[in-house]
């Protein structure tokens, strides 16, 4: 590759890097500034009975006597060199706690993107070519009805419907095959939505282009010039959705993991939030960043194979690119 | 076994390894023991599914055994000195007998013989000493904590021999014995004490003594108990002491009420927690069992902060004792399974004494002590004092789900006499750090509270000794503080009993403490096939004892 492109490269490394530290150091101020203190609040729970010494010596223990500051720099250095620490609130090491949650969220959180790729071409498809009388407009109405049925919602009645009336699944085995495949289906028919509305709004810009009218004017059948022709230049901005989308995947995650009763990132998420447990929401931050950045990174490298243009207009700009720029191209051509 | 694993694999090489591995181990275990036990027993065998709302923080024994949520799983994986019952009483079970000198300052406990924790460690008179230390002072610079509701009055402990403890108090602790059938106070293997707080967190490395060892477990998910085939020293009063007869048990956590008691009556579960009171008719009549059992303490009720305007006058606090009308409570918001308070603690509780005279529904009285208060109606039906309005501002306590029903059904009784409630409910870290007794603002502070011994009671009442002074009276009520020095002094039931029915009659004549209900915080919907379950003092269903039929 050429020496812009390692300038490139390198410069948007460095920026990852400060990112991730910004997020790290934001994290703290915040979750430090909250109002209200779970960790005395529990220790002050009179149902525990902990005099005021003894009170005072367990958060001595855990350093949280200490100045805001000194406590952000012990923290934040003992990050740098790998050492993710405990958890406060169940004293096991962070770095534990996340492996154990990972997996279940990554398999949920990927097949829940697979669900919403599918159901986002199916719908888009045929906006495009169902015969009208067949619901045409009726589909174009999907995206909007899957985004307002509230996810929760989608879960509960697939858990009653598959679960318990027909028992493909057990509520106590989340992770079996049926039960990931439906709170897939749950978490990702909302995301399809936000897919499938970008991708029927740009099949329906390009059917309507020139190259297109000729296609089917020489008689080019429909399914043949929506694989050929259609589909290429319309998923382009789809990378940028499913890149954003990813937030909402992890996001949307926790409620899903609630109600099927998955243990996993959102959970865990959840419970940290709830005892204010600094080092695992560190952690988990850090690791969210982490996630963006690269998943960012490679919305922007897969640009150029779906358009070359892309990489022409990347190549004089990669100063500041970000992924969201090619979308802003497109409607100016 | 390998079942379960292989549902909750996800990376599935290191998984499978370790599936593999365990399988094998689990087979020849298995091969070895099965045959020459128990087959001979029909009641033997089978295997449960707890759902559960929450499984806690953390599994470092003395930090969670307090948990109720955790409670469920260390009455199976340890045992304790003493069983309480569900009355309170107090009998033998890994401590055989006890002796007490005469002012309750000396206490000697003789263990049984052959009791082990399943790493193989004998149960012997230096485990319990060590467990006793950490009990008493944890090791808070490890972030190990002292069991808070153990006697501050512990002095130390000595193992005579293998067999004999004898405990020392520097004042009198007449509830010693009973708090050792309590909460937090579970035997641990002295090696896992031994451990740092990050390893005691891990339960799979926590052994106790108890009728089931840990299987597996994950975090925020479930823990698996497997029953142990040679434990012989069950508490006497349950009616059983050898092994238990289900083979595994596994809580399974499921955070959505309705998924719980749903996934039940599928089938797919055998015990819901945590219903909601009102779903408990129906699935009764659907055959399910269900159970409300008590905990010893105190009933569900206000601590009157008497230091706030109106509630520093007395007429105003009696009213309010007599404008409640509890058993409206429970036949609107409850169901039968609920029972009236009798004082203000559990009708359970040893000590307790009935008290409700001073309980009943009286608005008529009510109207006539607010009038001779001063308080008269306005116009709108509000009594006011000098321009001021008669208000109760009451935060309903988040750790209950159905306090706020219980205030807004107490706001339409105390309307109706003139009294204008304010309901301001808080989530959990709000409360925790905002509502607290005698606080500024918080007039009344509901209660739900377990204790040890109802000598207790009296020391949390006032300011003496750092106690909680649940009625802001710090030390300006003679009377009351008589009554608590004379308890806290008593070296025996007999002097004190009747010192603590005084003491129950004066809190709840002075309007210092308005009992509502007795408390249910346990609520258990359980399938048919399943039998036998046994409630402690603490109602923790244990299923030591339980059989699947079919």
């Amino acid at each position: 590759m050429s020496n812009a492109y390692s300038v490139y490269v390198t410069k948007r490394l460095l920026q990852s890097v400060v990112v991730i530290l910004l997020a790290y150091v934001f994290t703290f101020i915040v979750v430090s500034i909250l109002p209200g203190d779970p960790v005395t609040n529990v220790l002050r729970d009179p149902q525990n009975g902990f005099t005021e010494e003894q009170i005072r010596e367990i958060i001595a223990a855990q350093g949280l006597d200490q100045p805001i500051p000194v406590q952000l720099w012990s923290s934040l250095s003992s990050f740098l060199t790998g050492d993710l620490g405990l958890s406060m609130r169940s004293s096991r090491p962070v770095a534990t706690l996340i492996a154990e949650v990972l997996p279940s969220t990554l398999i949920l959180a990927s097949s829940a993107l697979g669900v919403a790729l599918v159901l986002a071409f199916a719908v888009a498809y045929g906006t495009q070519f169902l015969p009208k009388r067949f619901g045409q407009d009726l589909l174009r109405a999907f995206p909007s009805l899957f985004l307002s049925v509230p996810n929760f919602v989608i879960g509960l009645v697939l858990i009653h419907l598959f679960g318990f009336q027909l028992g493909l699944f057990r509520v106590i085995e989340p992770n079996s095959f049926w039960a990931t495949f439906f709170a897939a289906i749950a978490l990702g028919i909302p995301v399809s939505a936000q897919i499938a509305e970008v991708l029927i709004a740009n099949l329906d810009n390009e059917s309507r282009q020139e190259y297109a009218t000729v296609a089917r004017g020489r008689g080019l059948r429909r399914a043949r010039l929506f694989a050929k022709h259609l589909l290429k230049p319309s998923s382009l901005p789809v990378v940028t959705v499913v890149a954003l989308t990813i937030g909402e995947l992890l996001g949307g995650s926790l409620i899903t993991e609630t109600v099927f009763g998955r243990t996993g990132v959102g959970s865990l998420v959840q419970r940290s939030v709830a005892m204010q447990d600094l080092p695992v929401l560190q952690a988990i931050v850090s690791l969210a960043a982490v996630v963006f950045v690269l998943i960012n990174l490679i919305a922007d490298l897969v640009y150029p194979l779906l358009d070359p243009r892309v990489k022409l207009v990347g190549g004089t700009r990669h100063r500041g690119a970000t992924s969201t720029e090619p979308l802003q191209t497109l409607p100016g051509r | 076994m390998t079942k379960r694993s292989s549902l909750f694999s996800l990376s599935r090489r290191r998984m499978m390894i370790m599936t593999s591995t365990l399988a094998t181990a689990a087979l020849v275990a298995m091969a070895g023991f099965t045959p020459a036990q128990g087959a001979d027993d029909p009641r033997n065998g089978g295997d449960i599914v707890f759902l559960i709302d929450s499984l806690g923080d953390t599994w470092i024994p003395n930090n969670s055994a307090i948990s109720s949520f955790q409670g469920h799983i260390w009455g199976h994986v340890t045992d304790k000195l003493v069983y309480v019952d569900a009355k309170g009483e107090a009998s033998p079970w890994i401590a055989e007998s006890w002796e007490q000198n005469d002012d309750a300052t000396e206490f000697t406990l003789h263990l049984k013989r052959g009791v082990t924790f399943s790493d193989g460690t004998l149960l012997d008179a230096s485990a319990v000493v060590a467990n006793l230390d950490i009990w008493y002072a944890g090791r808070t610079n490890e972030g190990i904590n002292p069991i808070g509701l153990f006697p501050k009055t512990y002095d130390r402990a000595e193992a005579v021999d293998e067999t004999t403890v004898k405990v020392f108090f520097t004042a009198p602790t007449l509830g010693f014995i009973p708090t050792l059938g309590y909460h937090g106070s579970i035997l641990i293997s002295p090696k896992t004490l031994e451990q740092p707080a990050a390893e005691q967190a891990d339960l799979g490395k926590t052994s106790g003594s108890g009728p089931y060892v840990i299987d597996s477990w994950r975090e925020g998910d479930f823990v698996k108990l497997v029953k142990r085939d040679d434990y012989n020293w069950g508490p006497e009063a349950v009616g059983h002491t050898g092994p238990a007869f289900l083979d595994s048990i596994t809580y399974k956590l499921v955070s959505e009420q309705s998924l719980r008691v749903a996934s039940v009556q599928a089938g797919q579960a055998d015990v819901a927690y945590n219903a909601s009171p009102q779903e408990l008719q129906s699935l009764k009549e659907e055959g399910f069992t269900t159970a409300t059992p008590r905990y010893l303490g105190f009933v569900n009720g206000w601590a009157i902060n008497t230091q706030q305007a109106p509630y520093d006058d007395v007429k105003v606090r009696q009213a309010l004792q007599a404008g409640i009308d509890r058993q409206e409570i429970i036949d609107t918001v409850y169901t039968p399974d609920w029972l009236m308070p009798q004082s203000l603690i559990q009708s359970n509780v040893p000590g307790v004494t009935d008290q409700s005279d001073l309980l009943a529904y009286d608005p008529e009285k009510a109207e006539r002590l607010l009038d001779e208060a001063g308080w008269t109606r306005g116009p709108d039906g509000i009594r006011t004092k000098n321009g001021e309005q008669l208000t109760l501002t009451v935060h309903p306590n988040p750790y209950l789900a159905t306090a706020r029903s219980v205030d807004e059904l107490i706001a339409q009784q105390l309307g109706r006499i003139g009294w204008k409630v304010d309901i301001r409910a808080y989530d959990v870290v709000t409360f925790g750090e905002r509502v607290r007794f005698g606080r500024p603002g918080v007039p009344a502070y509901e209660v739900t509270r377990s204790f040890i011994d109802a000598g207790t009671v009296a020391s949390i009442l006032t300011s003496a000794n750092n106690a909680e002074n649940w009625f802001a009276l710090d030390e300006r009520d003679e009377k009351l503080n008589e009554l608590r020095d004379s308890i806290a002094s008593a070296g025996s039931h007999e002097v004190r009993d009747p010192l603590l029915d005084e003491l129950q009659k004066y809190v709840l004549e002075q309007g210092y403490f308005i009992p509502r209900t007795q408390i249910v915080q346990r609520i258990y919907v359980q399938s048919p096939r399943l039998t036998g379950e046994v409630y402690n003092g603490v109602a923790y269903a244990s299923y030591y004892t339980a059989t699947l039929n079919d």
